[in-house]
């Protein structure tokens, strides 16, 4: 019988293939929860964030339960994507004080939003809506444009929360994740990067063989593409590590290795294949095993020392398949050609000693006057990272 | 004060189809006794934000305040959970103990089927509701959910679904 569930046909990526005894780690490992209650003021974690000599955190906006992802219009509202709650929440200033409203609700993981041209653009899982002229339109958006027959995502749920960005080149990225842990995934659909044109058209695949990624920005200078990866689950506490990719000009398509190679050529213990690792792309750095690397953006603006600049800033989100609990944290990636170095920037929300943590960095934005927002899904916050020269 | 006003809710509003005593009598209605106090919050935000719509309680759960839905869930988790008296059948519960291995349910379930935080009680639920709720993960029905359950039912047949129900509903408290 269990047999049978192991020869389902790839495409259909049926269940996880994992080989429990193999995997040696603690049986009662399970994700954490992410409350749909408001997390108070005086309860954020704000005093437990540690940053470099001259950084300050502050509390941005509250009250927002499970916002993850963020984009900003021209007007300056922050947008806020939500996985299990169903909500896209708008977040405006008024004399200096955010005002936090639900825009939408009652959505399938709308974790997928981007601004452009006025536009908010919402994707869950396969839907995806345009909401027009969104910033005048904030305590109406309307049902919006729908677009979901145009762009024809994938249906399946798991891994295929989105994320997505407008490319350098205009287009629309997506991603559509791998529908398990480890399974074969028919490769024309799942396990991807694609872009698009604004209506749906002109689909092209930018990257194959990617588990689950959650986050991408394009480099400053090279304009090329830059995702992060999260690894395969019970294979042990040690990884494989999760991944920061990049796709080189001209390699748009390459391979990266899901589900047959992990990290620097770890060849995968259930799915095996002979040459597991032949024709992959591996990844410019490694960034911790099960951390949960989600968002990512280079930093551009002048606020920060010089040495900040065009550094990638990663929210990685933090562990639940290891039983010491690694990431919840904010990292840097220095950038060197096709290679990067990963350093601590955010730390302090995971107490090692008791294995707790405070918070889940999730995404990461950069506004106008180049300080950085932090969203933290578990409390619903964002935290505001500035610096002052001493 | 917001006790008070939840056992009243209970009884007023839930009792009829959840149970007196929050133990389900009727086909398909889940029992609420004894779930992980969490989990019924989880449940009653994604129900009145219409994430989990269900027909038969959107009018009661749409104009519930956040603090009613805090004290629903307190007041469920405190009963204590009883078996529904459905038959079950020991060679389905073998059957059932083998398949939650491989698939490892009690990596989030606990190995009793306690369920914690997010993660539903299974132990002592009525079978024809757990085959019924297994099914709706399976098939891409009950998706504003942790994605991770569909994933774990993902490519199951019927007749693995329904020794998976048996096993849980054998699991005592
Ligand atoms: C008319 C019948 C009815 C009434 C009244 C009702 N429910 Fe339900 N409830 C259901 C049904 C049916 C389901 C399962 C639906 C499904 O998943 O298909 C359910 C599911 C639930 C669940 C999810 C449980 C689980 O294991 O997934 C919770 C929590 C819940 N109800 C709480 C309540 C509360 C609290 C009240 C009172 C305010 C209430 N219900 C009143 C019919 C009812
Ligand atoms: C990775 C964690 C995880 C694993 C593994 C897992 N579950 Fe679940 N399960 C959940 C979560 C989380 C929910 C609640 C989903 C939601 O939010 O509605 C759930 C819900 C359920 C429900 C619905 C019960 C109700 O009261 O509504 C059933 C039945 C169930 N699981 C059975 C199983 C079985 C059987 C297995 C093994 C085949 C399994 N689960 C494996 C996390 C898990």
């Amino acid at each position: 019988m269990v047999l049978a569930l192991l020869q389902s046909p790839p495409g259909f990526s049926p269940i996880d293939r994992t080989n429990e005894a193999a995997s040696n780690q603690a049986a009662n490992l399970a994700p954490h929860a992410t409350p749909p209650t408001v997390t108070p003021l005086e309860r954020l974690p704000l005093d437990k964030i540690k940053l470099p000599a001259g950084f300050k955190a502050e509390v941005y906006s509250f009250g927002h339960p499970g916002g993850r992802t963020m984009a900003i219009g021209s007007n300056g509202t922050i947008f806020m994507g939500t996985r299990q709650l169903g909500r896209v929440y708008a977040i405006t200033n008024r004399d200096g004080k955010r005002e936090v409203k639900v825009l939408l609700q009652g959505l399938t993981q709308p974790n997928g939003i981007v601004v452009k041209d006025g536009a908010l653009y919402v994707l869950a899982i396969n839907r995806v809506f345009r909401y027009d002229d969104i910033e005048n339109k904030l305590d109406n958006p309307g049902p919006g444009v729908e677009l979901t027959d145009k762009f024809n995502l994938p249906t399946e749920i798991h891994h295929n929360w989105k994320y997505v960005d407008f490319g350098p080149d205009g287009k629309l990225y997506v991603q559509i994740g791998s529908n398990c842990n480890i399974c074969e995934v028919n490769p024309g659909i799942h396990g991807q990067i694609r872009r698009y044109n604004l209506d749906g058209t002109g689909m092209e695949i930018v990257a194959r063989g990617v588990r689950n990624t959650v986050g991408f920005d394009w480099h400053p200078v090279t304009k090329e593409l830059w995702f992060t990866d999260n690894g395969r689950d019970w294979a042990g506490n040690a990884g494989p590590e999760d991944e920061l990719n990049r796709v080189a000009t001209g390699q748009e398509g390459a391979f990266y290795g899901f589900p047959y190679c992990h990290a620097q050529g770890i060849p995968d213990p259930d799915i095996r294949k002979p040459n597991a690792c032949a024709g992959v792309t591996l990844p410019a750095a490694l960034t911790g095993p099960h951390s949960a690397g989600l968002g990512i953006k280079f930093y551009t603006g002048n606020m920060f020392p010089q040495s900040y600049r065009n550094v990638a800033f990663i929210a990685r989100h933090g562990s639940w398949n290891r039983e010491q609990e690694f990431g919840f944290d904010v990292v840097v990636a220095r950038i060197n050609g096709g290679r990067a170095r990963i350093e601590p920037f955010m730390t302090g929300l995971l107490d090692e000693k008791t294995n707790m943590f405070y918070g889940r960095p999730s995404y990461v934005l950069q506004l106008a006057d180049g300080s950085l927002l932090v969203s933290d899904e578990t409390n619903g916050a964002i935290y505001r990272i500035t610096y002052q020269a001493r | 004060m917001t006790f008070l006003f939840a056992l009243f809710l209970a009884q007023a509003s839930c009792a009829s189809c959840h149970g007196e005593d929050g133990n389900s009598k009727i086909a398909n209605i889940p029992s609420l006794a004894g779930q992980p106090e969490f989990f019924i919050l989880n449940q009653l935000f994604l129900m009145r934000e219409g994430v989990r719509p269900i027909e038969s309680m959107k009018p009661l759960v749409k104009d519930l305040k956040d603090s009613d839905i805090d004290a629903l869930a307190k007041h469920f988790a405190g009963l204590e959970p009883r078996p529904s008296g459905e038959s079950i059948d020991p060679a389905l519960v073998k059957r059932g103990s083998e398949l939650a291995v491989t698939l490892r349910c009690a990596s989030c379930h606990l190995p009793n089927f306690a369920g914690r935080q997010q993660m539903p009680r299974l132990a002592t639920q009525r079978v024809d509701y757990l085959v019924h709720s297994m099914k709706e993960f399976r098939d891409n029905k009950r998706s504003g959910a942790d994605t991770l359950m569909s994933n774990a039912v993902a490519g199951l047949s019927d007749a693995d679904l329904t020794a998976l129900a048996h096993y849980a509903a054998s699991l005592g408290k």
